[in-house]
């Protein structure tokens, strides 16, 4: 980490670090995770923080929260790039690279307009990962295939 | 019958049969519809099939109930959404639920893609899609090559013309993925802006050699069977290209002429002006032929999800 970044985040005690999001991307990554700030943690969020391997970055801080393998693989679309690092007493306990999970359960929305999961229906979207290399999706319901440029959130 | 896969299962997309799977269904349908009529009759009795149409289609849904009848079964359902729940607002999940607990089958057809699938996750029994979307219409595939099975005696190394309205016509997109499980020749024959939507037969591109038209005359002669589709008026800005683009592809005795002798003209109804009555009576007229097969082979499929051995 830069000097400026270590003067913009600070150290944690207990909780996640998102490091390496793509920049610019972090705000997308919270709705993603689902967190509003409404659970009353501390939540620190870095923007387009200088960075050495990718020129920019954003960097998210959860306090008293451990995201787990499930949740942090809903980002494997998002920021591919992220790391997770897990503090326990100021300490990194776990660091772990995003994977692409078999399915994305209810983060985006299918493209197809006239698809069921786009309607009044209470039904979540379902994107299975068809191709992991290739990153090839499908709509679970409406079985288009779909690239993840497609995709809407 | 050993290794029924499709007892107690949803019948969703023609996406996910394989040819085994569609040869297996074949066969069956051949069985079933010889059996006696007694014999026949017990693969459906004391069983009810719930019908829900958010789209009117009276060949279908009669095609279904029929077929439920000549199992020894009786049929309830919603055919008018405006006169029902449905109108009211009940939601499609609560209207599955309901149907569930009266019936053993359902049979769905619904205007978004999906809603199969969707239906097919709450409801306990098997829900078999009777249209949905742009692009599912698997019982009417199944049917379409059983058509040809019987009239051809083959479906490999078909050459097949397919007319009319290949961008909004669901039963195309159904007919195409069931085709590419054999090796036939595909001819796509239609007016520029009813073209195919390529994105939506990208998995099979390179299964089928399908080749696109936009004249009939252009390929007539190599055709064993032209599948014709309905051109509807609506989907012209301009009446007057609707009028002129009609007539090309209105098949008559002029173009029975141009064709083989033995050219087999499908159409899955109902028929508009695509298709003139004066061919009605020739042999290569099936599209009657094709629905009475619809009703056996759908027959087939409701023995199939109702009972693990039919026969
Ligand atoms: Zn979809």
């Amino acid at each position: 980490m830069s000097d400026s970044s270590q003067l913009l985040v600070r150290r944690i005690k207990d909780g996640t670090v998102i490091d390496h999001i793509e920049s610019a991307k972090a705000l997308v990554v919270l709705r993603a995770l689902d967190i509003t700030g409404r659970e009353g943690n501390v939540i620190t969020v870095a923007l387009n923080v200088p960075s050495s391997k990718h020129g920019k970055k954003d960097i998210i801080k959860v306090e008293n929260r451990f995201l787990e393998t499930g949740e942090t693989n809903k980002l494997a679309l998002i920021a591919p790039h992220a790391s997770i690092n897990i503090i326990k007493d100021y300490k990194l306990v776990e660091k772990r690279k995003i994977q692409l999970p078999d399915s994305i359960v209810g983060i985006f929305r299918c493209p197809n307009l006239k698809c069921i999961t786009n309607s009044e229906e209470h039904i979540s979207s379902t994107i299975d990962i068809l191709d992991k290399e290739e990153i090839i999706l499908k709509c679970r319901y409406c079985a288009r295939t779909l690239t993840s440029d497609e995709l809407v959130f | 019958m050993p290794n029924n896969h499709l007892y107690d299962h949803d019948i969703v997309s023609i996406k996910d049969f394989t040819k085994q799977d569609l040869e297996f269904i074949f066969r069956s349908t051949d069985k079933i519809s010889t059996l006696r009529p007694n014999e026949k009759s017990e693969l459906g009795k004391g069983r009810t099939l719930g019908y829900i149409f958010y789209e009117p289609s009276t060949r279908t849904r009669m095609s279904f109930e029929a077929a439920m009848a000549s199992l020894g079964g009786s049929s309830i359902g919603i055919f008018d959404p405006k006169s029902s729940s449905i109108e009211k607002g009940e939601s499609l999940a609560d209207t599955i639920r309901i149907i569930d607990l009266y019936s053993d089958v359902i049979i769905l057809r619904h205007p978004l893609d999906g809603s199969s699938r969707f239906a097919g996750e709450l409801s306990r029994n098997p829900i078999i899609n009777a249209g949905s979307g742009s692009e599912e219409h698997p019982t009417q595939a199944m049917l379409d090559l059983y058509t040809m099975l019987k009239e051809k005696k083959k479906i490999n190394n078909l050459t097949i013309g397919i007319v009319g309205d290949l961008k909004y016509g669901r039963t195309v997109y159904s007919l195409l993925y069931a085709l590419a499980n054999y090796n036939v020749e595909v001819h796509l024959i239609s007016p520029s802006i009813l073209g195919i939507r390529k994105e939506s037969i990208y998995d099979i591109r390179k299964k089928l050699k399908l080749y696109e038209h936009s004249q009939l005359e252009d390929i007539l002669p190599k055709l064993d069977v032209i599948y014709v589709t309905r051109i509807q008026r609506e989907r012209f800005p301009d009446i007057q290209e609707y009028e002129k683009v009609k007539g090309t592809y209105t098949i008559d005795n002029n173009i029975l002429t141009k064709a083989k002798p033995d050219v087999s003209i499908m159409h899955p109804m109902p028929r508009m002006e695509e298709i003139s009555h004066s061919i009605d009576d020739t042999n290569n007229a099936i599209y009657f032929k094709q629905a009475a097969y619809g009703k056996e082979l759908r027959a087939a499929l409701l023995a199939l999800v109702l009972n693990e051995n039919p026969i």
